[in-house]
């Protein structure tokens, strides 16, 4: 039986390894993209792009900006995430958080972003319409981890000697 | 158990700091929000919500490149609030003087205020705040309180922005030389705000009282896209906004000239530029009390009709209009009905033969909200006529005319890039006047010697050929386009159509070609040394605005472009500096072998034909004329 439990902690342990490098990686390459975007859109004030600062771009303006920090914001979520599961004993990321973070580090920003690129004056393109969905896997996600750590605190904390 | 204490003796301090903290948070915000309810001025007309009107701040945030735009344009500007940054020139102890009386204008802080005096007395009387401006492109005019209300009087300076100088209002516009003021009292409530704010409300109370609201100064959003409340209730709901987006449809909730057909389209703008009158008293008291009830994209004008001369339609009214003012009809239109005064453009374009099509409007040249948004690009399309790119070409006549393109010189008999193969040139000449200068008709039409002969309309062919005779026009026209001849007198036969117009049309005639010849095409085509003595002359001509487009016009010519001249001055002012002006010709410019053409009634040396010229200056056409803009 020690053997088994043995067996079945280690293969425990190296799940969860897994799912800490997957949002680890995700995470850091996501910040590397959406913080070479966010340089994108300073060089684009430099240059004073018309395409980007036009008054009659308001929105592409803001969708963009908006992408960029909820990229950078989500991809830290997602190394967040992965650090969580390294330092916190006996916490387990469920696979369907570990998906809903990764999508909505993609889904929202992307929404933002794709939807900046073709405007209808004030309202951005079709394309946003994927941030509703990003949001919702963004809420799940982090809901989630909340309320399982919450839970794995519980579990793990010693019950009250009787006086 | 040794820390309950503690957080007991914690508690009430915690809940008092609370307590104080709120309350000064409130009271915090009681006083931002007593700040930002300002009382209206009672001196001055203001905004207040009409109907459903929301004004372009409601507007901006969803449609922030047409904000943009509009925001550039001098629609916006047309009535402002004013205050030390509205008004253009600097307001500090500015003097005046004008018909016996002397006027001072100074700043206090952010207000203007106006005081004046007749000649010879030492103080200025009780200043009156300047309240109000109207126009921010070519001339600024000022309002200011009555103490009346709401009631507003005019300022009897104006300022004109390019030229950096005051003139009397009177002399900024085509207006006999006696006539002592432009606007009454109350003038502006009760007329002037018809078309210079978004819905008015003129609301007239009692003598000459009025207690005028608008819903926005300045010509704003909802001018041209009738009321915005319901497309703004209707707009919030995003999937009604995407399907209008996907499926490209239109918004039934908002008027937008692109989408309307060519006479609604033109209507939007046309409530405005255009000649109109009330259908009757009770249409006009219902506007003054209630407002317009035309809303962009109906088919006429509800309580109004745009005077037409030619047309059949509200005779009646037509009628009424002859009796009460004689002078109405030719005060704005040429002898065949063609609107001969700038603003009024519908006029023109309801009778061109392009508007027939039920297609063609304003738009299809114009464009109020055009795609490039630079700070740059949106000042060059707010000083260019609002025209859509390439419509400043023949691009313009183009897009339907496709076929013209392949044979456009075998149509105009003029070299390709020459003048006289532009479209405009021809078919849309400088025969209307206003803001002190000639504009292009809007009434597309095709030049003819009959128009200059019976209703003394300056044909667009002598309009570029100043120096040619009307025999000649009449001439080319017969040979290229099977126009007959009409009979034609001897001056018609040896003297240039262009200095007969001057020397002997009535004012607006004069008024035309005094800018006619600084226009550079015409300069090109007609040569410039025999303009000299002309526009000197003209520089006396009794007609204020005469004299200004003479003294831009020789500004233009070589050797006079600073040629300095102030235009309002008096009698004796005048005469030295046109005394001035055609020494430094004679001395200084005219060629050194000169051989002036006869037909210009210049001898071979350059002095005036005396016998020819004193008889067409004896033939001026002195009646009174208005041209009211």
């Amino acid at each position: 039986m020690q053997l088994a439990d043995s067996v079945n902690n280690s293969r425990a342990n190296q799940f969860a390894l897994n799912y800490s490098s997957r949002h680890l990686r995700f995470g850091w390459w996501a910040l590397a993209i959406y913080v070479c975007l966010g340089i994108v859109l300073e060089m684009m004030h430099g240059f004073k792009i018309g395409w980007y600062l036009d008054v009659g771009n308001e929105t592409r303006r803001l969708m963009f900006s908006l992408g960029h920090f909820h990229g950078t914001m989500l991809a830290l979520v997602n190394i967040a995430a992965g650090l969580t599961i390294r330092s916190v004993d006996d916490f387990k990321l469920r696979p369907s958080v570990s998906f809903a973070l990764i999508w909505a580090a993609i889904l929202l920003p992307g929404g933002f972003l794709l939807g900046g690129f073709f405007t209808y004056d004030g309202d951005p393109g079709t394309a946003v319409w994927l941030v509703p969905i990003g949001a919702l896997l963004m809420l799940y996600g982090v809901g989630r981890v909340a309320l399982d750590l919450t839970q794995t605190a519980r579990d793990a904390a010693p019950s009250r000697p009787k006086q | 158990m040794a820390g309950m204490p503690r957080s007991r003796n914690l508690f009430w301090p915690a809940a008092g700091a609370s307590v104080f903290a709120v309350t000064v948070i409130a009271l915090v915000c009681w006083h931002d929000s007593s700040r930002a309810v300002v009382p209206a001025p009672p001196n001055r007309p203001i905004t207040a919500q009409e109907r459903n009107y929301v004004t372009s701040n409601s507007c901006r945030a969803c449609h922030p490149g047409n904000y943009a735009s509009w925001h550039t344009s001098f629609h916006r500007t047309m009535t402002q609030v004013a205050t030390a940054a509205t008004l253009i020139p600097d307001a500090r102890n500015v003097e005046l003087s004008f018909a016996g009386r002397q006027y001072n204008l100074e700043r206090r802080g952010d207000s203007i205020f106006a005081s004046d005096r007749s000649l010879g007395e030492k103080e200025y009387g009780s200043p009156h705040q300047v309240v109000l401006l109207t126009g921010s492109h070519t001339i600024q005019i000022l309002w200011t309180e009555t103490g009346q209300g709401r009631t507003l009087e005019q300022f009897p300076f104006a300022y004109l922005i390019a030229e950096k100088m005051w003139a009397p209002v009177t002399q900024t516009f085509l207006m006999p030389p006696e006539t002592k003021e432009a606007y009454s009292i109350g003038a502006w409530n009760g007329a002037c705000m018809d078309c210079h704010v978004t819905q008015g409300v003129s609301k007239f109370v009692e003598g000459n009282k009025w207690d005028t609201r608008v819903a926005e100064f300045g010509i704003a959003c909802e001018a041209c896209h009738g009321e915005g409340r319901d497309h703004i209730a209707a707009n919030r709901n995003p999937f009604r906004r995407w399907k209008l987006h996907l499926t490209k449809s239109a918004d039934p909730t908002i008027a937008n000239a692109s989408r309307m057909k060519g006479p609604e389209s033109a209507l939007a703008c046309g409530q405005c530029h255009s000649i109109w009158a009330f259908n009757g008293m009770d249409e006009k008291l219902d506007w003054n009390r209630h407002g317009g009830k035309f809303r962009p994209g109906k088919e006429d004008l509800v309580q109004r009709f745009v005077v037409q001369p030619n047309e059949q339609d509200h005779g009646t009214q037509k009628d009424f209009i002859r009796q009460t003012e004689p002078d109405f009809f030719r005060n704005r239109f040429w002898g065949d009905g063609m609107i001969r005064v700038t603003g009024r453009e519908l006029n023109g374009v309801q009778e061109s033969p392009c508007f027939k099509g039920g297609n063609f409007s304003c738009v299809s040249c114009h464009e109020m909200h055009p795609t490039t948004t630079t700070r740059v690009a949106l000042n060059t399309w707010a000083r260019s006529d609002q025209l859509i790119p390439k419509m400043e070409s023949d691009q313009a006549c183009l897009q339907c005319h496709k076929e013209m393109a392949a044979r456009l010189t075998s149509h105009t008999h003029h070299d390709l890039d020459s003048s006289g193969s532009r479209c405009y040139n021809c078919h849309m000449p400088h025969t209307t006047f206003g803001l002190l200068r000639a504009m292009r008709s809007h009434q597309v039409s095709s030049p003819n010697v009959r128009e200059s002969l019976d209703y003394g309309r300056p044909n667009a062919c002598n309009l570029c050929h100043l120096d040619q005779t009307l025999s000649w026009t009449a001439d080319k026209l017969r040979a290229w386009y099977r126009q007959p001849v009409p009979e034609l007198s001897d001056d018609d036969r040896t003297i240039s159509a262009g200095v007969q117009w001057l020397v002997k049309g009535d004012a607006g005639q004069r008024a035309l070609l005094a800018w006619g010849m600084g226009w550079e095409p015409a300069q090109r085509v007609s040569g410039r040394d025999w303009l000299y003595p002309f526009l000197s002359y003209s520089l006396l001509d009794p007609y204020a605005a005469v004299r200004f487009d003479a003294w831009k016009s020789l500004q233009t010519l070589p050797g006079f472009s600073d040629f300095e001249f102030t235009y309002t001055a008096d009698a004796d002012a005048l005469g030295a500096a046109v005394k001035q002006g055609y020494q430094k010709w004679w001395n200084e410019v005219r060629p050194g072998n000169p051989n002036f053409d006869p037909k210009t009634a210049l001898d071979p040396e350059g002095r005036f034909q005396q016998d020819v010229f004193s008889r067409l200056r004896r033939e001026r056409d002195d009646k009174p004329i208005v041209l009211a803009e």
